[in-house]
């Protein structure tokens, strides 16, 4: 007897089974509330070679391969530092907790960082977060619109005396990064080889991912590097920045220095637009 | 001619991003590209850069796995909304997706679900077609799944359910004859009577693909050439139609261009010839 039960529980059965991470008959057992096992064949029919268990399972056997690739495909070198097994387990505990709600695969991923420090049984925790907030600051940025550069016609325009009140703002495909671990260079040693670099030791680091002429890049800045950008970033004015990074760097060498950063960074496109100060009023 | 007076596009492929340096830089001798709206729907970076090239240069038809048109939860608005944008954006000749459900209760699965054929089934997915027809400002083109359960509760064969769904809710149909392949092997019907009693007015597009069998089953894995039964379905189907959009569809272990586009131009030797053709090869010139 076939069993006639409304289309919306019949498919947030079938969803609890395909998404369960064990062997089809624990999710079947799992569901055992919304159906009982023993009444499977009421549901669903038998084929000439497979019983109504063993053609539910070919869809939950592919629901977990779907999310590795997935996943694969926006964190390859964290999927190359845990292997093959390591990557699947934390694939399969990261979907159980944060199930994609969006009608896209390319936002899979968006917590995976987050969910890294609590991941259970995770090894080199601290290394694999950073790892991560790199590759997703490297999505992020492939997904950004794009936003022109600054023309240098426009920063000519400035006068001196006004950049002290000038605000940048970045390109929107832009993201800063203080992280605890060499990942960039890590990132970079992967290539196309198979083999698996070991971890490398903890050394704090300053990254910028930032997108040129639709090319993801990455930029190794120094502390107070970072710290002016983000700085600019905030919306500080450039006097005030450069005033709260000279203290890290000293004022014996900023002024060099803050020149080639600053042509460095121009000469990358980092800067979308600038505001002037609006020019003062005189009330009588 | 189909219902909806949609264009015959020619032999098409599915636009990849392996393939993107190639097409851009040889600009291949392609019919038409069909394009993966989720793919394109939330990027404004390259991938969005190259569509509008490609759409500039070729006839775009876009093709989509989420919308989840038979799924129990509300239709989401913010994804049709985007749909729309796109395909006004591309210049899309139509708008296609599947008739099955991809996720519950909030979440997305993103696989291609089953459906029962039910009464209920039918009057629930008709609705929402309409709905989604009205919000795109043209009729939704659904293709049949290839599919790994049948339901008990089945009241109607999926051809039928087609039918009555194209007849209520006046959409067109993606006749994908892999995926009827495949559920007939893994369903045991007779795919001729599947492909004899489609409603043939309303196939607007075709897909062709390759699949894997595990021996107790089909997978429709979209991973190969197409096998021989295949592309004599694609021509059974063909005579009733006549010629259609045709698109071969290869997502996994996705060769060179050259090799794909090949396979796909097999399609010529199946569909129908035009009518002076006909004539010539009757007359033996």
């Amino acid at each position: 007897m076939a069993l006639d039960a409304p289309l919306g529980r019949v498919q947030r059965w079938m969803q609890q089974v395909v998404v369960h991470p064990g062997t089809v008959e624990e999710a079947l057992a799992a569901a055992r509330v919304k159906l009982a096992p023993s009444r499977i064949g009421q549901l669903i029919l038998p084929s000439r070679t497979l019983t109504p268990a063993e053609r539910v399972e070919i869809y939950q056997r592919m629901y977990p391969l779907r999310m590795e690739e997935a996943l694969g495909v926006d964190y390859p070198a964290l999927q190359r530092f845990l292997g093959g097994d390591g990557f699947r387990r934390l694939v399969r505990d990261y979907v159980a907790a944060f199930p994609s709600r969006s009608y896209t695969l390319n936002r899979l991923g968006d917590h995976l960082p987050e969910f890294i420090p609590t991941a259970p049984g995770l090894r080199h925790r601290a290394f694999c977060h950073d790892l991560a907030r790199l590759e997703l600051a490297m999505t992020e940025v492939f997904d950004e619109a794009e936003t022109p550069a600054l023309s240098p016609e426009a920063v000519a325009a400035v006068p001196p005396e006004k950049w002290p009140e000038v605000r940048l703002r970045p390109i929107a495909a832009f993201r800063l990064l203080a992280v605890r671990y060499p990942v960039n260079a890590y990132v970079a040693s992967l290539g196309g080889k198979a083999q698996r670099p070991p971890r490398p030791g903890r050394q704090d680091a300053w990254l910028l991912v930032f997108r040129r002429d639709y090319s993801v890049r990455r930029l190794e800045l120094t502390r107070p590097g970072h710290d002016l950008l983000s700085a600019l970033a905030a919306g500080r004015t450039l006097g005030d920045a450069v005033t709260a990074a000279a203290r890290r760097r000293g004022a014996a060498a900023r002024h060099t220095q803050l020149h080639r950063w600053f042509r460095q960074w121009m000469a990358s496109g980092l800067f979308a637009g600038l505001e002037e100060p609006e020019p003062s009023t005189n009330r009588s | 001619m189909n219902l909806f007076n949609l264009p015959d596009l020619g032999i098409g492929v599915g636009l990849r991003t392996v393939h993107f340096g190639h097409i851009l830089s040889r600009r291949p001798a392609v019919d038409w590209f069909e394009v993966l709206s989720e793919n394109f729907m939330d990027t404004r970076g390259r991938p969005l850069w190259i569509l509008d090239q490609v759409a500039e240069r070729y006839p775009i038809a876009l093709h989509g796995v989420s919308m989840s048109i038979g799924g129990t939860d509300p239709l989401d608005r913010e994804y049709l909304r985007k749909l729309k944008a796109l395909a006004e954006r591309t210049r899309a000749h139509w708008v296609s997706d599947h008739l099955c459900w991809t996720g519950v209760a909030g979440r997305n699965v993103h696989d291609l679900l089953p459906m029962p054929y039910t009464e209920e089934a039918l009057r629930h997915t008709a609705g929402r077609v309409r709905q989604v027809s009205e919000i795109l400002e043209r009729p939704l083109v659904l293709e049949n799944p290839s599919s790994y359960v049948q339901f008990a509760a089945s009241s109607m064969t999926e051809w039928e359910f087609l039918a009555r769904l194209g007849e209520e809710a006046d959409c067109g149909l993606l006749l994908d004859v892999n995926n009827v392949y495949v559920s007939s092997f893994n369903h045991g019907f007779d795919p001729r009577a599947y492909i004899d009693n489609v409603p043939a007015d309303r196939v607007v597009q075709y897909h062709v693909a390759g699949h894997t069998n595990k021996g107790t089953h089909i997978l429709d894995s979209h991973s190969d050439h197409a096998v021989a039964e295949v592309w004599e379905l694609f021509r059974r189907s063909c005579r009733r139609t006549g010629n259609v959009s045709t698109l071969y569809e290869w997502d996994e272990d996705i060769p060179d261009f050259e090799v794909l586009h090949a396979e796909a131009l097999k399609a010529r030797a199946y569909r129908e010839q035009p009518a002076a053709e006909r004539l010539r090869v009757a007359r033996g010139a």
